[in-house]
């Protein structure tokens, strides 16, 4: 393997494991950006979602429709999932969330530290301690470019994560709901005034995060071949910081943030002691924390107050 | 004064209670995983042991006891949470304790336990510190981390006639020291060298970096010294990347689910585990009653379930034999057929077993190499 | 009136039965009827319990019933007030201290962990209820502690005590090395970094083989030990007693969460405590009134630090095994729950939820894999029912209050 195909396929398992990030980061920075919550039940929805799409996937396949038509079977899969998560986003809103809009800042994020040990354990008890192996629907086939090697999937989970990428960009700048969540992010009370359901535009940004952060965990399951109910708390870390990277409450922020710790990671493991490679992680985020606090892309610090 | 008297009056009481509780049933404490990463093994060791109960009380019984009562602690693989279930079982007045499993839980629990003189058997943590600490009360069942590092030293330096070996691990107690033990052991020789020493976090899915970087440095060997929900993905991304290197890994690795998820991807990767035991009457009778009791296959059983039914069953011959206050030495002076083969434990509390080198063949575990006489099965 | 209630009380139902839907039982390929019908039961008979209450509530049942008991209430309250707080404490002292004479081996040890917890739990409130700066990786100094306990004892054979001030020393360091890139942040970005900082506290432990031995941890430092003269016939010698008893390590361990809850006591009413409360109120006009923000802080992180520091020796030298999994990101987070649930800036409020935290999982130890959930289930009602903690500061108290009355004018 020469140095040249060693990069671009150092660069392929970037952007793939970058996207993901983004896709987790979004659901972050979205719900951060409307409520100022840190929603640590969010790697709960990503697991949940691998979990709804896993089950989708078996029923399927069991009665033989995932060989017969696997571009509707996919979007089974990937429509049930994120529908059953963005449900479980709402509700999660609404029973622990909601009450609280008024408490302490505290309050609200130990409710939802509360809502993620219990929802990873009720995945626990429910699904099983071990991990459950997704069949390898995508085969091992895929295309070359030199020595690097792309497989099907990759690719087809690369499009799709862009795919929702750019449709959540289009969501939030052209259409009135997006504009009513931009708006409500921005001045809640005012934005009550101009005549915008506020409670509705949360509901909705907790459907958009979370449906979000499902389609992650479905292709991870698919990909990588294996989900466990604890699986969400590594990806929601590292997708936390990429929120943070790039500003958490803005969007393009997250999708930048999610990008540059998949290239961090990747080039880390690639040319450092692979052990320190989450050290790295922390350590990028803390910097440009302290060198610009309001991250990347955001906006300059507002004042909040624990 | 007297709220002196009360309080020696609720001791008193409370003593009676607990010593007519106690008259004539058996405990036996078990210490694994029952929560966390690493509970599906933990389950295994409990089921071992329940089976082992089973079977005990079914050919006869304990003299002298009516009833053989498991008492079941979750350990999480946590030193902290390990000895306060230790304390929790002594206080209970187990006569013995099986576990734990991981290497970082049994290393502390086990302090407390050789303090209150209670014998201790692990039917899974196989660092060898554990019995380097001269405990009199301690037995391990599988066979050490020196054992098996010797065994994949000797495997990948004769059988495979490697040169260059690439090694991986999670840096965690028994993967470091496993991967400590095979750097020591190529020494010897000198055949073998290190071209790549990588590093994943348990927990982590994506290994495509590191592998990318040890498929540019191609060695004949990538090592992974990494626990099976890591270990089935990564053979997985190692057959994505079209990787050549032969594929050799650990007893962490040995058990159903590694096939299951990683699937076709697993097909001849090599394992280090305990050398194959000819089947023995007590295998097939544990193996039967085992799949009967849990419902799975007779192929689809942990192999930390074995350890666990000859731990248990060495504890009651024990008790049958010499009684509880000589559980120790009876069982350092007894020697016995097990589910794991001849049973015989030296000074340190370890047993003479050797490992073999498996590979896995259509989707099962098949014996492989046999690294102590240098042959293959 | 009755039915938008109603309505209300339905809508939430309804997404709580979404909630608890993973938990029916729908394994990946299977349908687990039995435990889906208990799952279901069990939930709408906790409903329809709740829609009982309710019932009463608004038919007027309830208020007769608590105008009746108000009377009584009070009369209870007066009496329970009427006897002055230093018996209460005196009762409890005498409490703890009869405990491992009147208990077994292992409550003796759930002890400990609770007295443990008691500590962490008030160092981590002088950070986050006094200073007001959130703390989610508070645990990375419980680490410095235990690991520099147990590398002074094992390399160079430092007893316990005099490891103890070193300790303080590291952790005063550690807290400003965290706390001063901090300083300029607020709010979230405060709990990301030190979340973060937590991270690579145990990473660091774990990945540095050469100092801290990595994940095979550091074993078999000595106990803390008393030396004390003894008079023979030889003339005067030393004698060492290790503490290696259960009983010896809880006593020790009372005695450093007496100590704590002295000291915080005592910082929380000096001036400093109150500069810290101003800091955590207004931070601008704290800063205009001459209060020097940048220094307290620091202070209030070093001085965190340094209690989870002390008994982070002590909990190295009570397992004679330290291992960077000990310090993982879950523990942070008990720490900060015990803060909140008790209240935050509450000493008592502390002291009762470090208890109920770290002795309830013990207790529902039978229950296994339901003491976890019912736990995070426990947090989040917690937090949505009662916010203001088990036992509130009076000061913090009457802050939610009269936010509250704020916003009902508001609205």
């Amino acid at each position: 393997m020469d140095t040249t195909s060693f990069l671009i396929q150092q660069l392929i398992n970037a952007i793939f494991l970058g996207s993901i990030f983004s896709l987790i980061a979004l659901g972050y920075t979205m719900v951060y950006g409307i409520i100022q919550l840190i929603n640590f039940a969010h790697g709960e929805m990503f697991t949940a979602g691998s979990f709804a799409g896993l089950i989708v996937l078996m029923g399927l396949q069991k009665v033989g429709f995932v060989d017969s038509h696997f571009i509707l079977s996919m979007v089974l899969v990937f429509g049930l999932g994120m529908a059953y998560v963005a449900v479980l986003g709402v509700s999660i809103e609404q029973v622990a969330y909601k009450p609280l809009r008024n408490a302490s800042r505290l309050a609200a994020i130990l409710s939802a530290l509360g809502m993620s040990i219990f929802l990873s354990n009720g995945m626990m008890l429910s699904q099983g301690v071990s991990d459950r192996g997704f069949p390898p629907v995508f085969g091992w086939d895929g295309f070359r470019i030199m020595d690097a090697k792309i497989s099907y999937g990759q690719v087809f989970i690369i499009i799709l994560a862009f795919a929702l990428m750019y449709s959540l960009w289009i969501f939030v700048t052209s259409t009135k709901l997006g504009k009513a969540m931009r708006a409500t992010a921005q001045n809640k009370p005012m934005a009550r005034m101009l005549g915008i359901n506020v409670d509705k535009t949360i509901r909705v940004t907790f459907m958009i995060g979370p449906g979000l952060g499902a389609a992650a965990g479905i292709m991870v399951g698919l990909y990588y071949g294996s989900v466990r109910f604890d699986m969400g708390f590594i990806y929601m870390i590292k997708a936390f910081a990429a929120a943070i990277l790039g500003g958490i409450g803005s969007i393009p922020g997250a999708m930048l943030g999610g990008m540059i710790i998949g290239f961090v990671e990747v080039a880390w493991s690639a040319f450092l002691p692979s052990e320190w490679k989450d050290v790295t992680t922390f350590v990028v985020m803390i910097l440009v924390l302290y060198l610009k606090p309001s991250g990347l892309l955001g906006q300059s610090a507002t004042e909040d107050k624990v | 004064m007297k709220k002196l008297g009360i309080f020696v009056l609720c001791i008193a009481v409370i003593a009676c209670f607990s010593g007519m509780a106690t008259a004539k049933t058996l405990k036996i404490g078990t210490m694994s995983p029952l929560t966390g990463p690493y509970a599906q093994d933990g389950t295994y060791i409990l089921q071992g042991v329940k089976t082992a109960v089973k079977v005990f009380e079914a050919s006869g019984g304990l003299p002298g006891f009516d009833k053989i009562e498991i008492l079941p602690e979750d350990s999480a693989c946590d030193g902290g949470k390990a000895t306060m279930a230790a304390n929790k079982l002594i206080n209970s007045n187990v006569s013995a304790i099986i576990g734990c499993y991981c290497s970082s839980a049994t290393l502390p629990s086990s302090i407390p336990v050789n303090e209150a003189g209670i014998v201790m058997l692990t039917p899974a943590s196989t660092n060898e510190k554990i019995t380097e600490r001269g405990f009199k009360n301690f037995f391990r069942l599988p066979p050490r981390d020196d054992v098996q590092g010797w065994s994949a030293v000797k495997f990948m330096e004769n059988a495979l006639k490697a040169k260059t070996v690439a090694l991986i691990d999670d840096r965690q107690t028994y993967t470091v020291g496993l991967v400590d033990n095979i750097k020591k052991f190529a020494k010897e020789t000198g055949q073998l060298e290190f071209v790549a020493h990588e590093h994943i976090t348990p927990g982590d899915k994506d290994f495509t970096a590191i592998l990318t970087s040890l498929k540019r440095l191609n060695p004949d060997i990538i090592y992974m010294a990494i626990y099976q929900p890591e270990g089935s993905l990564m053979s997985r991304q190692v057959k994505q990347l079209e990787i050549t290197a032969t594929l050799v890994t650990e007893d962490a690795c040995f058990q159903p689910k590694f096939i299951e998820v990683g699937g076709e991807a697993t097909e001849g990767i090599y394992l280090t585990f305990a050398a194959p035991v000819a089947d023995n009457p007590v295998r097939s009778s544990f193996v039967k009653s085992y799949s009967k009791d849990w419902s799975v296959g007779e192929n689809e059983i942990g192999s930390f379930s074995f350890f666990a039914y000859d731990a248990t069953m060495i504890v009651l011959n024990g008790i049958k034999n010499g009684g509880v206050k000589n559980l120790a030495e009876t069982i350092r002076s007894t020697k016995s057929l097990g589910a794991t083969g001849e049973i015989e434990f030296n000074e340190k509390g370890d047993r003479a077993l050797a490992h073999a080198v498996w590979i896995v063949k259509d989707g099962a575990f098949v014996p492989y190499y046999n690294p102590v006489t240098d042959k293959m099965y | 009136m009755v039915q938008s209630d109603l309505k209300k009380f339905f809508t939430y139902s309804f997404f709580l039965g979404i909630l608890i839907l993973p938990l029916v039982g729908f394994a990946t390929t299977t349908f687990d009827a039995p435990r889906a019908f208990t799952v279901w039961g069990v939930f709408v008979a906790i409903l329809a319990f709740g829609l009982i209450i309710k019932v009463i509530r608004h038919s007027g049942g309830y208020k007769n019933l608590s105008d009746s008991l108000a009377p009584i209430h009070k009369q209870i309250k007066d009496k329970l007030t009427a006897v002055p707080a230093k018996y209460y404490i005196l009762a409890l002292l005498a409490f703890a201290v009869i405990y491992p004479m009147a208990t077994n081996r292992y409550l003796v040890d759930v002890g400990i962990t609770c007295l443990i917890y008691i500590v962490l739990g008030l160092g981590l409130n002088i950070v986050v209820g006094l200073a007001g700066l959130l703390d989610l990786g508070y645990i990375a100094f419980y680490a410095v502690g235990a690991y520099s306990y147990s590398l002074l004892n094992l390399n160079f054979g430092i007893p316990f005590w005099f490891c103890i001030p070193i300790g303080i020393a590291f952790g005063c360091i550690a807290g400003c090395i965290i706390g001063y890139p901090t300083l300029k942040m607020r709010g979230d970005y405060l709990a990301i970094v030190t979340m973060g900082f937590g991270e690579i506290i145990r990473l660091m432990l774990n990945n540095w083989d050469k100092l801290t031995a990595g994940p095979n941890g550091l074993y078999g430092m000595a106990k803390p030990a008393l030396v004390y003269p003894s008079i023979t016939d030889g003339g005067l010698t030393w004698v060492t007693f290790h503490l290696k008893s259960l009983e010896a390590l809880y006593f020790l361990a009372l005695a450093i969460a007496v100590l704590t809850v002295v000291g915080v006591r005592r910082l929380d009413r000096s001036r400093i405590g109150r500069a810290w409360v101003a800091i955590r109120e207004d931070e601008v006009a704290a800063e205009l009134s001459g209060v020097p923000t940048m220094w307290l802080k620091l202070l209030a992180y070093a001085l965190g630090a340094s209690f989870a520091s002390v008994v982070g020796g002590f909990f190295a030298a009570k397992l004679s095994y330290t291992n960077p999994n000990f310090f993982i990101f879950m523990e942070s987070c008990i720490v900060l729950c015990i803060v909140v649930l008790g209240g935050v800036g509450s000493t008592p409020g502390v002291i009762v939820a470090a208890v109920i935290l770290s002795a309830v999982p013990e207790i529902f130890r039978e229950l296994q894999n339901y003491r976890m959930l019912a736990f995070g289930a426990a947090m989040a009602a917690m937090m949505v029912l009662r916010p203001e903690g088990l036992i509130p500061a009076t000061r913090r108290k009457r802050e939610l209050h009269a936010a509250e009355q704020h916003q009902h004018e508001e609205s």
